[in-house]
């Protein structure tokens, strides 16, 4: 076990009390205790007032209830002091409530100099992370019946997100960490957190993460809290907290993808940069168009032109996606410009490749796979001059 | 003054031709509140039916399986039959979800509650309680019904165009530039509807200035003129900003000019500062109308001088004011911090006058006779829902928690206890008070207590369980969600059914009622204020000869209530009354 420090912030099982509040969504970030206080104080304020108040409402309700003939007791209908006392009480608890929650808000607001710099862009349907390395998470995990990108950060170190969006507003929640931000198409927004318990541990062998708790094993999730559309519901990511040397290994592995042949890297690439939000591999149409069996064939356009379905259109098409829009579907897909590397493309493109229906076409494609697989672990082992 | 005007309003004329004619072309503000009353339901069950559909498809999460050939099959998907494709896109069954909760809030805010108490029970009973024969702009009046209709046209018509899928917010870029055709006539329905809106402000506020009959001052008014005073206000003041946003939206739409569209050189947060600008104060248009018929419910019900008259109408108008200065709290995790700490401590200062009014209402049962009905069966179901629904508001106030808490089920079910819980079984508690005397008919007592006991526990079964939702971090407006939720998610499903078949025994209590209720009295509760000398139903100019006021409408210890038996509303001793005089 590499993780037995509970310095570490080894996850501890969380109260009853703690999962009726947060379900899954127990304290783990820096932010998260602060929050977690002003919520109760204004709970217990409010149940305060509720039993009261409640109480008063049905036992006046009984006891003053009417009976045949029995006139109303007169009362006043005024009085000062009351009256002020149930303005000026109020009054006081709300201004702390105001307070404390800003005390608790700001630190979210200033992040450390030293934070770790994680890009995220967003788009409909999926959440891109690029960490500073050039690292993007390969790994997916169904989440809600879509495919939702794996990606961990480091415990008890500060990173920054600096977020886009490609299209329209999505927001980033990280429930467990407590943090919100929208994300927009026009500028950037960052919002910073510490997580501060390891949920897993990176077997860097056999490439997964080992949850630390066998009983917490699920880590945390991401989830877009902004409507976007058709799939705003299936836009998750899932979100490991990893001791800080699984981290540098995780980190590193998943930015050198070298070992991993084209047709696997562009299959994980299908799920980890959101094409399966809209292209099915299973021949069904959905926001866009399949991905199998249309290698070699012709794709006909809205403005009545047409290609065939090649290299070069599969390229354009990810580079320029509004250029052609295939007859019977919308223009809804943003451009992947300087998102892929030449080597994610080219897996892009031996993927739809390999879902050819020609079982010539699959063949070339999975000889090309082979060659070019060789000589990309050639080029990485060979001494840099 | 010819013998027809001193029968029933809702009495038929020579011939059948000749009655419809009377309330299509009436200037009669009880048939103009009656008209609104009925299409306003209609869209209330419209809106209902939307969200029952939307928790039958939450009552379970998509999940995929591989049945026993092999293939793989799509589980827990209540829209999954209603997919088709249409002008070449596929509408899938998170569309029709997601079509099914713009729908839903569209019609609920737009065409339902903004309207439903001050157009029909206000429309109705505003100038009966001032004593006046009707509303300063008889014929304003009916042109913002038939306003609010050609605008409901266009709603419905946008859902034969395909539907509206960008949420009632209609937040830009998204909104700008979906493909569903209804987004275009959906705004222009909601523009529309906005002008329909002011014109009925426009009316209450000249009524009330210029109807009130000679010696009412403006203390003597009951409380809910002064709730729908106050919403007049908003409405006039607020609706005009709406307008404008929604016109320029349309205009980005149409012609592409870059307003709120970032594609097109515009800012897609102006469009949030613009439409929470009319938006929030558009809240208060819906409640303080439902505050107003508890002011009257409990004063009436409870045979007693409500606690604090001037606070709650000096809260009204607080509220009123300070809604305008509170707009960006919808917006924490959208704007800056600085916009954040201000809009935030504004946002704190509405809470104190809401508070104030639950006080006052509570306070007025003290050693009050408090008649166990219907109509004050909801008046405590608003007290419980309300406050619950007010006291979940300072989370989502407080700058901490509303991160955690913003766009999750927790604002959902916030809402939905001031929307539904508070002005929504208001409005259905006051139709059951003010029923017998726009009908003149009574309703079966027993069956409006059942009913009002199943909306009850179908409300809170429906949405107390959405607070945790929220708080273990379920966002709204989801089609699907994880599996830790489903327990959750059914039973609020099951809990909207009960709600649902309260509502149903209501609706088939008053068809009963309509049909074959017995005649009501002119005074079957023991009220004082105006409404309650006139006849039942009262006559077309409402009263024979304008009335003479003689007591406020709260002097319940010294004035013996008209038309009345004096044994079954006896008054207190005077040497006590006395004591507490005004």
């Amino acid at each position: 076990m590499t993780v037995s420090n509970t310095s570490l912030g080894t996850p501890v099982l969380a109260s009853a009390w703690d999962r009726l509040w947060w379900g899954g969504n127990v304290e783990a970030s820096t932010f998260a205790e602060g929050v977690d206080h002003v919520f109760f104080y204004i709970f217990w304020v409010s149940l305060a007032f509720f039993v009261l108040l409640m109480w008063l409402m049905v036992y006046w309700a009984f006891k003053y209830r009417r009976r045949p003939g029995v006139a109303p007791q007169p009362s006043p209908s005024h009085n000062t002091a009351l009256e002020l006392t149930w303005s000026i009480v109020p009054t006081i608890l709300l201004a702390v409530m105001f307070f404390w929650g800003l005390i608790a808000y700001i630190p979210m607001k200033v992040a450390p100099a030293n934070a770790e710099v994680i890009n995220v862009t967003a788009r409909k349907w999926a959440w891109g992370l690029v960490y500073d390395n050039g690292a993007s998470p390969l790994e997916t995990e169904v989440i809600a019946d879509a495919a939702a990108p794996i990606f961990a950060l480091p415990v008890n170190r500060p990173i920054k997100f600096i977020m886009s969006s490609q299209d329209v507003i999505h927001s980033m929640y990280m429930p467990a960490f407590r943090i919100k931000r929208d994300v927009f198409p026009n500028f950037y927004t960052s919002q910073w957190v510490e997580a501060t318990k390891i949920t897993h541990r990176w077997e860097e062998q056999e490439k997964k993460f080992v949850p630390v708790n066998p009983a917490e094993s699920k880590g945390y999730y991401l989830a877009c809290t902004e409507y976007c559309g058709d799939q705003h519901s299936q836009m998750w990511g899932r979100v490991m907290v990893l001791a800080d040397a699984d981290y540098a290994l995780w980190k590193n592995q998943q930015a050198d993808t070298s070992g991993v042949s084209l047709p696997d890297l562009g299959a994980k690439l299908y799920k980890s940069k959101g094409c399966n939000a809209c292209h099915s591999v299973d021949g069904s149409a959905g926001t866009g168009p399949t991905w199998t069996g249309i290698w070699g064939k012709t794709h006909e356009f809205t403005d009545g032109g047409s290609a065939l379905v090649d290299e070069n259109y599969l390229r354009e098409s990810i580079l320029e996606p509004a250029k052609h829009i295939v007859r019977g579907y919308a223009n809804q897909m943003p451009t992947f410009q300087g998102q892929l590397t030449d080597r994610e493309l080219l897996a892009l493109i031996t993927y739809i490749r390999i879902l050819s229906d020609n079982p010539q076409d699959k063949a070339a494609a999975e000889e090309f796979s082979a060659r070019e697989l060789e000589e990309s672990k050639a080029a990485k082992n060979a001494p840099a001059n | 003054m010819s013998g027809h005007h001193d029968v029933s309003y809702l009495a038929p004329k020579e011939t059948p031709w000749k009655t419809i004619w009377s309330w299509v072309y009436t200037v009669d503000h009880k048939k103009i509140g009656m008209m609104y009353l009925v299409t306003t339901l209609l869209m209330f069950f419209l809106g209902g039916v939307a969200a029952l559909a939307m928790r039958l498809e939450l009552f379970e999460p998509t999940t995929t399986v591989v049945n026993q050939a092999g293939q793989q099959a799509v589980e827990g998907q209540f829209f999954k039959g209603w997919e088709f494709t249409e002008r070449e896109q596929l509408v899938t069954a998170n569309n029709v979800y997601n079509r099914a909760f713009t729908l839903h809030g569209a019609i609920m805010v737009f065409l339902f509650i903004i309207p439903a108490i001050p157009a029909a029970l206000g429309n109705i009973f505003l100038p009966i309680m001032l004593g006046a024969k009707d509303v300063a702009f008889p014929k304003l009046n009916l042109m913002s019904w038939y306003t609010y209709v050609f605008g409901s046209l266009f709603a419905l018509w946008s859902i034969l165009q395909g539907g509206v899928e960008t949420g009632w917010t209609f937040y830009t870029p998204y909104s700008s530039s979906t493909n569903w055709g209804g987004v275009t006539a959906m705004v222009l329905g909601a523009f529309i509807l906005g002008f329909s809106s002011i014109f009925t402000g426009i009316n209450f506020i000249a009524t009330v200035h210029k109807l009130r009959v000679p010696g009412m001052g403006w203390f003597d008014m009951p409380l809910f003129v002064w709730a729908v005073y106050a919403t007049a206000i908003l409405q006039v003041l607020a609706t005009p900003v709406l307008g404008i946003t929604l016109l320029m939206l349309v205009f980005e739409r149409t012609f592409r000019i870059g307003i709120f569209d970032p594609a097109l050189g515009g800012d897609p947060v102006l469009f949030q500062h613009f439409f929470w600008f009319y938006s929030h104060p558009a809240v208060y248009i819906m409640i303080l109308p439902g505050m107003g018929i508890i002011s009257e419910i409990i004063a009436v019900q409870c045979r007693k001088r409500i606690f604090g008259y001037r606070a709650i109408a000096f809260s009204s108008i607080a509220i009123a004011g300070i809604s305008f200065l509170v707009w960006a709290h919808h917006m924490f995790t959208a704007q800056t911090a600085a916009s954040n700490a201000i809009f935030s401590a504004l946002t704190f200062l509405v809470a104190i006058p809401t508070a104030i009014k639950v006080f006052n209402w509570i306070a007025t049962m003290y050693k009050a006779s408090i008649a166990i009905n219907t109509p004050m069966l909801y008046a405590m179901s608003f007290l419980f829902n309300f406050t619950i629904g007010g006291l979940t508001g300072p989370p989502l106030a407080t700058l901490a928690t509303d991160i955690h808490l913003h766009d999750t089920y927790f604002v959902v079910a916030h809402f939905h206890y001031v929307m539904m819980g508070g002005t929504v079984l208001a409005f259905i508690g006051g139709l059951h008070h003010w029923w017998p005397k726009f009908t003149g008919r009574m309703y079966n007592e027993n069956v409006g207590r059942l009913g009002a006991v199943l909306v009850f526990i179908g409300f809170n079964v429906t949405f107390f369980i959405q607070f945790f939702l929220g708080t273990q971090g379920m966002p709204r407006r989801y089609a699907t969600y994880i599996n830790e939720f489903t327990w959750m998610h059914q039973i609020s499903t099951i809990g909207s059914f009960i709600l649902a078949t309260g509502l149903v025994i209501h609706l088939l209590n008053f068809v009963q009622s309509w049909i074959g209720g017995p005649a009501a009295p002119r005074n079957p509760w023991g009220g004082l204020s105006f409404e309650w000398e006139t006849d039942s139903p009262p006559i077309e100019h409402n009263f024979p000869r304008e009335p003479v006021i003689t007591h406020g409408p709260y002097d319940f210890d010294t004035t013996l209530p008209p038309h009345c038996d004096p044994r079954e509303f006896p008054l207190p001793d005077p040497a006590q009354s006395a004591r507490y005089s005004h």
